[in-house]
């Protein structure tokens, strides 16, 4: 099939359009293009705001310079595995731009028995993410981590409760490769996780709210469970840390991420420091802070990207008509000849 | 531990037999061929018996520690290259060209500390064998186009002009060395996507700028820029022998320098 029948029979000068299009078209101006990439994508590599546009003008010049070519080269349409490969990959090119526009990627945190209600911590979109984060709920469940010998983490199992999309709920066991998916959110647990001192703070109109404090990330902060927190709906900001002189995870021996036995929280608010068991309270001018227990919290990061079985579609599309068209292109002479 | 490290030297001294006997063979002008071939085989299957025990001990492949790394890749470039030997007798001179390198890689493999490593969970899944084995399959074709290259190279530079005179002319090397170069871009290929899909899996993205994913496209864009070049300016064997010698280099590199410069494999694994 040509692109322009008739136009490139013998004699006839080429309209203006057909002799842009083949220089356009232009092997060189390929080789160029692909050698243009190579320092975008050093840079690219070494500076995360040189990630946009040093890449996208070479791509988008390879896009062009494809499209004439497949448009005026006639090696294309003899050769059709070629032509799907070249194909493919101006495929995944376009996916991965509108990947680019409509991803979301964020973090958030849960203390065990809490449900996400849409709140990241933080979020990174592109300008055009359209999704249902707001619709997603889920329950952090607990989790399981074994640790073997010299804090090597083993598999995370994470237990959780989330809302099917016909409004139902489910259970499942997620953690590492293997993400909480719904409504086109991928929840992967993360290597963040830790203590979580909880609270009931009763304050002086009577009303009570139930509160965690998500200490820094354990066992990578081991030696810093200690945080400000500021009490519901106050502006007061008190000092908290867990103390507890158990060893959890044994570098020595295999071990299991689990709850201290035995623990207290000192809270500390200037010169005011009281330690407090599972029970205690301790007194403010706001209201009064007692001690409920201690729970366990889960870092989540949360990856959208509609294009995700596009691209690898467009993959297996690119490898196998490759395949196929060096098979047909080497199959007639043997490699020995 | 012990025995297993034994089969491991016995089977490098039988590939360094074979590489012995090949080199002197084209030296020579001397061919032993069955013999190079059965040594190597030898070679293979007392390796794959070695890496066998460390799999059955160790609980997982050989996937982590750099004398894995290095010792299952000495065992996929043998195979490939006893493959390539074996069914097509006309690159057999290149052995001269290849086994030096495996020399290389066997003495560093002889150096790296035997211990063991720290398996992640992430690691936990087929991907992993079939990235991995993609990766081996590239490297392996790309290691059979370099010995094609280097006996172009060699007769450029005046060295063994009367040993490899019985093998095809440069011309017909050429396309040979391509055939190997171009399913070096199918097996590439398979190796980014498969490494995506898995990265998406165990890292909740796909592509991330890790050193090792930033190499590996270098060396596939490097790829297609040789193909590009041979196709837009039909370049001399010789220049083309030197774009192998180039996309080799660097997919070593990538394969076993990265990986030992940043602190693990991927900078997502930790
Ligand atoms: C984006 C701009 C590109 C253009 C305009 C382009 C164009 C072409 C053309 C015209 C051919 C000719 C085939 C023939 O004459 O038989 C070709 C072949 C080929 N191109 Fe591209 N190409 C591009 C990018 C790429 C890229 C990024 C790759 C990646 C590896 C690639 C891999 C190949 C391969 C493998 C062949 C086949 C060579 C053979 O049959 O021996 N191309 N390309």
């Amino acid at each position: 099939m040509s692109a322009f029948p008739g136009i490139e029979a013998g004699g006839v000068e080429p309209p203006a359009l057909l002799r842009l299009l083949r220089a356009a078209a232009s092997l060189k101006c390929t080789l160029a293009l692909l050698a243009l990439l190579l320092p975008a994508i050093v840079l690219a590599y070494n500076f995360e705001q040189w990630r946009s546009w040093p890449l996208a003008v070479p791509l988008a010049g390879l896009s062009l310079n494809l499209i004439a070519s497949v448009a005026t080269n006639p090696a294309f349409r003899r050769q059709s595995g070629l032509l799907v490969f070249h194909l493919s990959l101006c495929g995944l090119l376009a996916l991965v731009a509108v990947g680019r526009l409509t991803y979301l990627r964020g973090t958030l945190e849960l203390t065990e028995g809490a449900t996400f209600e849409g709140q990241l911590n933080t979020v990174d979109a592109g300008p055009y993410h359209a999704g249902s984060l707001d619709r997603v709920r889920f329950i952090n469940g607990g989790f399981r981590i074994d640790y073997d010998p010299g804090l090597f983490r083993g598999a995370t199992r994470n237990t959780v409760r989330w809302l099917d999309e016909d409004g139902g709920w489910r259970e499942s066991v997620v953690g590492d490769q293997y993400p909480l998916t719904t409504r086109g959110y991928r929840f992967y647990t993360s290597y963040n996780k830790g203590f979580a001192p909880t609270f009931e703070f009763t304050g002086s109109n009577g009303q009570t709210e139930l509160g965690s404090v998500h200490l820094p990330s354990y066992p990578l902060h081991e030696l810093r469970q200690a945080r400000e927190w500021q009490l519901p709906g106050t502006d007061r900001t008190i000092w908290i840390m867990l103390d507890f002189d158990e060893v959890i995870l044994d570098p020595e021996t295999s071990s299991q991420f689990r709850m201290p036995a035995d623990y207290r929280v000192i809270v500390r608010e200037g010169e005011h420091r009281s330690i407090l068991a599972p029970g205690q309270t301790a007194t403010f001018p706001e209201g009064t802070l007692r001690l409920v227990g201690l729970r366990s919290w889960m870092g989540y990061n949360v990856f959208y990207d509609w294009t995700l079985p596009w691209l690898a579609a467009a993959g297996a599309l690119a490898a196998l008509s490759l395949g196929t068209h060096f098979w047909q292109k080497f199959m007639n002479k043997p490699w020995d000849s | 531990m012990e025995s297993e490290l034994q089969v491991l030297w016995a089977a490098i001294v039988a590939y360094v037999l074979s590489g012995v006997i090949a080199i002197f063979g084209v030296a020579l002008g001397r061919h032993r061929e069955r013999i190079v071939l059965g040594l190597m085989a030898l070679g293979l299957v007392l390796q794959t018996l070695s890496l066998g025990m460390r799999w059955s001990r160790v609980g997982h492949g050989p996937f982590i520690t750099l004398f894995e790394i290095l010792s299952s890749n000495v065992w996929s470039l043998m195979l490939v290259f006893a493959l390539a030997y074996w069914r097509i007798p006309k690159l057999r001179p290149s052995a001269a060209v290849v086994m030096p390198i495996m020399f290389v890689m066997m003495g560093w493999l002889m150096l790296a500390h035997p211990g063991e490593g720290h398996f992640p969970p992430t690691y936990r899944t087929p991907w992993l064998f079939i990235h991995i084995g993609m990766a081996k399959v590239f490297l392996g074709v790309t290691l059979v186009a370099l010995g094609i290259a280097g006996v172009v190279l060699m007769r450029r530079f005046g060295i063994g002009l009367t040993r490899f005179a019985g093998l095809p002319d440069d011309r017909r090397l050429d396309e040979l060395a391509y055939r190997f170069m171009a399913l070096g871009l199918v097996f590439d290929t398979l190796m980014l996507i498969t490494g995506a899909i898995w990265a998406q899996d165990a890292w909740g993205r796909y592509w991330a700028w890790d050193p090792l994913e930033t190499w590996s496209f270098i060396t596939w864009l490097l790829l297609a820029i040789a193909i590009h070049l041979r196709l837009t300016f039909r370049p001399q064997p010789v220049r083309n022998a030197w774009m192998i010698v180039a996309v080799f280099v660097l997919a070593f590199l990538t394969f076993f320098g990265v990986p030992f410069v940043s602190e693990s494999p991927h900078k997502g694994a930790v």
